[in-house]
C-alpha cells in the first residue's frame, strides 16, 4: 500500500492553517468535480484531492494522520500502519456521508476500521451506481429492441480492486428518446458485505443517421431539389424510417421551405411524432451548352431580383 | 433479460451516499427535480432523469461545501448547457446537410 500525502495532494504546507487547507480544496474541487469537468482523470484527481481534505479538515482526523505521516519515509516497499496503531474517530458521525466508499485503500486502512489492530466495525455500504453510455440506432428506437450490454465494475476483494466483466440482455422500450436513463436494478457495484448491489443506468445516445435530423420526437429530412423541380412541381420518393413514401412539392417552393408529414417521426409512449420536409435546391455539378442556353434565356426574360432588400 | 425501471423511490434514493429524505424535501423545494408521483415524501418516486439530478445535487452540496440556493442555480446552469450543447450539435448537423 502506498502512503498518501494528503498535503501535497492539496498543495499546501504540512503546517498550514484550516482556513489554508478549505481553499487550496475549493479550488481544485471547482477544477477537477466530475459534475463541471468532463476530461478523463479528473474523476480520479478529484477523489484523490475529496480524500485528502475529509481528513484533513478534521482536527483529531489530521493529528492522527501527521501521527501516521512520520513513518511514510521509512525506506521499504510500502507502507504499513506502525503496529498497535488504532483509529478513534472512524466515520460513525452523521456529518460524513457515506462518499469514503470512494476512498483509497490507504484511506480505508487508516480509518475505517480495517488497520490491523482495530476494533472498528466496518461500515457495509451499497454498491456503488454506475452509468454507460448507450448507442441506440433510430431504427431500434423506432420498436422495442433487445441490446447485449457489456461493461466492467469494480469489485473490492480482500482489500484489492479487480475489475469485473459482466454482460446483460436488455430490452430497450419503443419510443426511447435521446439522454433518457434506463435502471437496471442491482445491476451496479457489489455492495460491502450483505449490503444490496447499485445499479446500472444506460444513458440513451440515439446515433447520428445519415439522413434523419432528430428534434424531439419529430423527424428532419432535407430534400434536395433542381432548381426546376422548385419551380415547376415535383412528386418525390422520400424514405422514412418504416418504408417509402411519395411526397408532392408545390410549385414556386422556396429552400428552407418545411413540409410536415404526419405521423412519420419517431414513436413516443403515446403515438408518434411528425416527420418534415425540409427542402434544399441544388444545383446540377455541370451543365452541357444547351442546357446553358436556357438559364441565359430564362435570365434575359426573369425580372427577379434576389437581392432586392438591399437596395433600401 | 434484465429488468429495467424508469423510476427510483425516496427509499432507494436514501441508500446510496450522502442521501436522507430531509435531503431530498430540500433539492425538491428549491425546484432540483420534481417527484413524478408519490402524495407525502416518503411516497415520492422519481423518474430517472430527476434521480440524476438529484445525484448530481448531492455530489456538489458535499463535495463543494455550497448551499441549496447556489446549488440550484448550477444544477439549472448545468441543464441548460447540456440543452445548449444538444442543440447545437444538431444545428450543426443539419446545417452541414443543408449546405452541402
Amino acid at each position: 500500500m502506498d502512503f498518501k500525502d494528503y498535503y501535497e495532494l492539496l498543495g499546501v504546507a504540512p503546517e498550514s492553517d484550516n482556513k489554508t487547507i478549505k481553499t487550496a480544496y475549493r479550488k481544485l474541487a471547482r477544477k477537477y468535480h466530475p459534475d463541471m469537468n468532463p476530461e478523463k482523470g479528473a474523476e480520479e484527481k478529484f477523489k484523490e484531492v475529496a480524500e485528502a481534505y475529509e481528513v484533513l479538515k478534521d482536527t483529531q482526523r489530521r493529528a492522527e494522520y501527521d501521527e501516521l505521516r512520520q513513518y511514510s519515509n521509512q525506506p521499504d516497499t510500502g507502507f504499513e500502519p506502525p503496529p498497535g496503531w488504532q483509529t478513534n474517530n472512524g466515520f460513525s458521525g452523521t456529518e460524513s456521508t457515506h462518499f469514503e466508499s470512494d476512498f483509497s485503500e490507504f484511506f480505508n486502512s487508516m480509518f475505517s476500521g480495517n488497520g490491523a489492530n482495530s476494533t472498528q466495525q466496518s461500515r457495509q455500504f451499497r454498491g456503488q451506481d454506475a452509468e454507460i453510455e448507450m448507442p441506440v440506432f433510430l431504427e431500434e428506437a423506432a420498436s422495442e429492441t433487445s441490446k447485449l450490454v457489456e461493461y466492467q465494475i469494480p469489485v473490492y476483494e480482500d482489500g484489492q480492486v479487480k475489475e469485473v466483466k459482466k454482460s446483460l440482455k436488455v430490452k430497450i422500450p419503443a419510443g426511447i428518446a435521446d439522454g433518457e436513463r434506463i435502471r437496471l436494478k442491482g445491476q451496479g457495484g457489489y455492495g460491502q458485505g450483505d449490503a444490496p448491489h447499485g445499479d446500472l443506468y444506460l444513458h440513451i445516445r440515439l446515433v447520428p443517421h445519415p439522413m434523419f435530423d432528430v428534434e424531439g420526437h419529430n423527424l428532419v429530412i432535407t430534400v434536395p431539389l433542381a432548381p426546376w423541380e422548385a419551380a415547376l412541381g415535383a412528386k418525390v420518393t422520400i424514405p422514412t424510417l418504416t418504408g417509402k413514401i411519395n411526397l408532392t412539392i408545390a410549385a414556386n417552393s422556396r429552400a428552407g421551405q418545411r413540409l410536415r408529414i404526419k405521423g412519420k417521426g419517431m414513436r413516443t409512449k403515446t403515438g408518434s411524432g411528425d416527420m418534415f420536409a425540409l427542402l434544399k435546391i441544388v444545383m446540377p455539378p455541370t451543365t452541357d451548352d444547351e442546357v446553358q442556353m436556357l438559364w441565359q434565356s430564362l435570365s434575359d426574360k426573369s425580372k427577379f431580383n434576389p437581392r432586392a432588400d438591399w437596395s433600401n | 433479460m434484465a429488468e429495467i425501471v424508469m423510476w427510483v423511490s425516496v427509499q432507494e434514493l436514501c441508500q446510496c451516499g450522502g442521501f436522507t429524505e430531509q435531503i431530498i424535501i430540500e433539492a425538491v423545494d428549491h425546484g432540483i427535480a420534481q417527484p413524478a408521483d408519490g402524495n407525502n415524501s416518503a411516497d415520492w418516486r422519481f423518474d430517472t432523469a430527476g434521480a440524476h439530478w438529484l445525484r448530481k445535487a448531492v455530489r456538489l452540496h458535499h463535495d463543494l461545501e455550497i448551499d441549496w440556493i447556489a446549488i440550484s442555480m448550477v444544477v439549472d446552469l448545468l441543464q441548460k448547457n447540456e440543452s445548449l450543447k444538444r442543440q447545437s450539435l444538431a444545428f450543426e448537423q443539419q446545417l452541414g446537410r443543408f449546405i452541402n
